[in-house]
């Protein structure tokens, strides 16, 4: 015979959107529960870089959400038990064509209009921020409070820290089916047995779709794979993020900013490299619709290393140690699907970060928790709900 | 003399010269696989696995003093130390002696290299042991300076003897680094299986075991092993990692070059 639970919300996800939302909710003193499905940091979370970029945001909305989760971090490395390696390091956008350094030019004058800190560097200065550059490379913009961070530890160290304010996790549980009754959510059913909640938050990633299905809402979230390489572990040889102007071209969809040949192009090619904390270094990546696959590809991870030559030519005699790719919660617009629903109340979706989620993870936390325990957020959520789409 | 040297890649020359003052390290390893043992051993710091565990060990002849902890310590027995401060044609040779019988200092015997083929006689000027209940021998041999680079052992006929090897004991190992790539301990990876980890991969995400040079291919059987201790029946459900390319590292410039 199942058990049955109850908890004063009820958090599907355990990923870093999951454990954000679930700490927040405890710090206010919430009884919260979060259901997953595997296991913490097991999707998107636990498969991707960590960049925490907020030149390569949308100026607007999305740029003012990622610039209050910024905010947050430093507060965040220092609250959670766990090293979430975060380092405010700064971030490159290299331009290899005078069209996108024009492109890039007009892009940092909208995103100084909006109050972000962003420089234009000619292709001389590239070079103070690394060691050397391939001669493709004209240019670029500079960004110094672009940061990283070890989203594992992100999402566990959230996680842990929600546990010991009361948390319950329960990993290796489905969530079935989500009962509402008179236009409210009663309960959820899940593999481990029911849990009567009058609240229900969606932070189930690229499974979004599949648990709006219960309660009969299209929550337009399709999965989005990144291919990443990762390579042997160096000396401190990045200072900083670099990603090229193709990476915010497939990102943001700007035709001025596409790959030029069709390979690429098909593949959703960016160039990005970090360096994390233990040495290796991280170069992607790619944007494919391929349903749920999440293997990766020859042809995928030659072109990430022929492009990171393009870039970075001294990468050349690194050893690429493994590959691995994630699902990335791809919303039509790239951007987050916040809010709750219509006609049914105490339910509410934090999903669709697309590539953003560890970036925006901390101010999704704050946001989504002030809706679910007072109706109303500080922040204007609006040009992220669910119903911009309609 | 100098013809003897051969392998100038591994710093034999310059061990070969720093001999004439005293004992040096040599370095006879060609297994490029996660393990720095040596490295650790080192008082000194003479010896450096870099730039990542699988890579060969580097000697600083400069640096060595003769301890001769890394000829002990090396589960290869890939070390052997050099001394040539005799200066008359003689060299002394250390090697690991892990056979059994209880050698005594002044017997001859034979020197072997590294195929065991008897290179010629030699008398055991010292023998040292080092380690606890089962300790690695020290053998300390005189040797024509034209063989001395070869000598990879002697061997040796049993001699029973009443009296007991002094014996330098170490502790017993607590602890250890059970993926030697990330330098994740033992210690480490029970205090996290104690907290309810289950499978593999969780295990990896939260101690980064498997995440380095050899992405596991070493520590994974160890790993299970572990996880078996602590989940007993679950044991089944543990998983495995995921197995992504490349299956040996490879270098970027081959990935991504113009026939890959």
């Amino acid at each position: 015979m199942p058990e049955v639970m109850s908890s004063e919300v009820v958090v599907i996800g355990g990923g870093v959107i999951g454990a954000a939302i679930a700490y927040y909710l405890c710090r206010e003193g919430a009884e919260v529960m979060i259901v997953e499905e595997d296991d913490l940091a097991s999707g998107a979370s636990g498969a991707c870089d960590g960049f925490v970029s907020l030149q390569t945001k949308a100026p607007g909305p999305h740029l003012r959400l990622a610039m209050e989760s910024a905010q947050l971090f430093p507060e965040l490395a220092e609250d959670l038990d766990v090293d979430i390696e975060y380092r405010r390091c700064g971030g490159l956008l290299l331009a290899t064509s005078q069209e996108q350094m024009k492109e890039l030019r007009g892009r940092a004058k909208a995103l100084k209009a909006e109050g972000l800190e962003v420089e234009i560097l000619a292709a001389g200065d590239v070079k103070d921020f690394l060691p050397e550059v391939g001669k493709e490379v004209k240019g670029g913009s500079y960004c110094p409070l672009d940061a990283r961070v070890n989203p594992i530890s992100l999402t566990l160290g959230l996680a842990k820290k929600a546990q010991e304010m009361g948390a319950t996790i329960l990993r290796g549980c489905k969530v079935e089916n989500i009962v509402v009754t008179n236009n409210r959510v009663r309960e959820v059913h899940t593999t481990a047995g029911s849990i009567h909640s009058r609240r229900v938050v969606c932070a189930a990633g690229v499974g979004s779709n599949q648990i709006g299905k219960m309660i009969i809402v299209d929550v337009p979230v399709l999965p989005q794979r990144g291919q990443i390489l990762v390579t042997e572990s160096r000396e401190p040889v990045l200072k900083t993020l670099v990603a090229g102007a193709e990476y915010l071209g497939t990102k943001a969809n700007i035709q001025a900013l596409m790959p030029a040949d069709a390979e690429s192009a098909k593949l959703g090619l960016g160039f990005t490299a970090e360096q994390t904390a233990s040495g290796n270094l991280l170069l992607g990546s790619t944007r494919e619709f391929v349903g749920f696959d999440n293997q990766t590809t020859p042809e995928a991870m030659n072109a990430i290393a022929r492009n990171a030559l393009r870039y970075l030519p001294w990468v050349e005699d690194m050893d690429v140690i493994r590959s691995f790719a994630g699902l990335r919660p791809c919303s039509p617009d790239g951007l987050p699907i916040l809010g709750t629903i219509k006609g049914i109340r105490g339910f509410y979706l934090a999903t669709g970060h697309s590539g953003d989620g560890i970036c925006l993870a901390p101010v999704t936390g704050v946001t989504i928790s002030e809706l679910v325990l007072d109706g109303e957020t500080s922040l204007d959520i609006a040009p992220f709900s669910l119903y911009r789409f309609k | 003399m100098g013809s003897e040297v051969t392998d100038e890649t591994n710093g034999w020359q310059e061990a070969w010269e720093a001999a004439e003052n005293g004992a040096v390290a040599v370095m006879d390893c060609h297994e490029e696989i996660p393990c720095n043992p040596c490295q650790e051993a080192c008082p000194n710091g003479a010896i450096r696995v870099e730039p990542h565990v699988c890579a060969l060990p580097r000697l600083d002849p400069g640096a060595c003093n003769g301890c001769g902890r890394c000829v002990a310590l090396c589960p290869g027995m890939a070390v052997f130390l050099l001394d040539r401060r005799e200066r008359n044609g003689f060299a002394r040779v250390t090697v690991p002696y892990e056979m059994g019988g209880k050698p005594v200092e002044g017997d001859v015997v034979q020197v072997v290299d590294g195929e065991g083929k008897a290179l010629t006689e030699g008398k055991i000027l010292k023998v040292r042991a080092w380690g606890g209940e089962a300790p690695t021998l020290l053998l300390t041999v005189r040797v024509p300076e034209e063989v001395a680079l070869k000598v990879r052992g002697v061997r040796y006929r049993l001699i029973e003897l009443d009296e007991g090897l002094e014996v330098e004991n170490a502790p017993p190992l607590l602890d250890y680094p059970i993926c030697r790539c990330e330098d994740v301990s033992l210690q480490n990876v029970r205090e996290t299986l104690r907290s309810g980890v289950r499978s593999l991969l969780t295990l990896r995400r939260a101690t980064r075991v498997g995440l380095g040079y050899c992405q596991g291919l070493f520590c994974q059987s160890s790993l299970r092993e572990e996880l078996a201790a602590a989940a007993g029946r679950e044991a089944w459900k543990m998983g495995s990692f995921r197995v992504r390319p490349p299956v040996r590292p490879v270098k970027l410039g081959r990935l991504g070059g113009e026939n890959a």
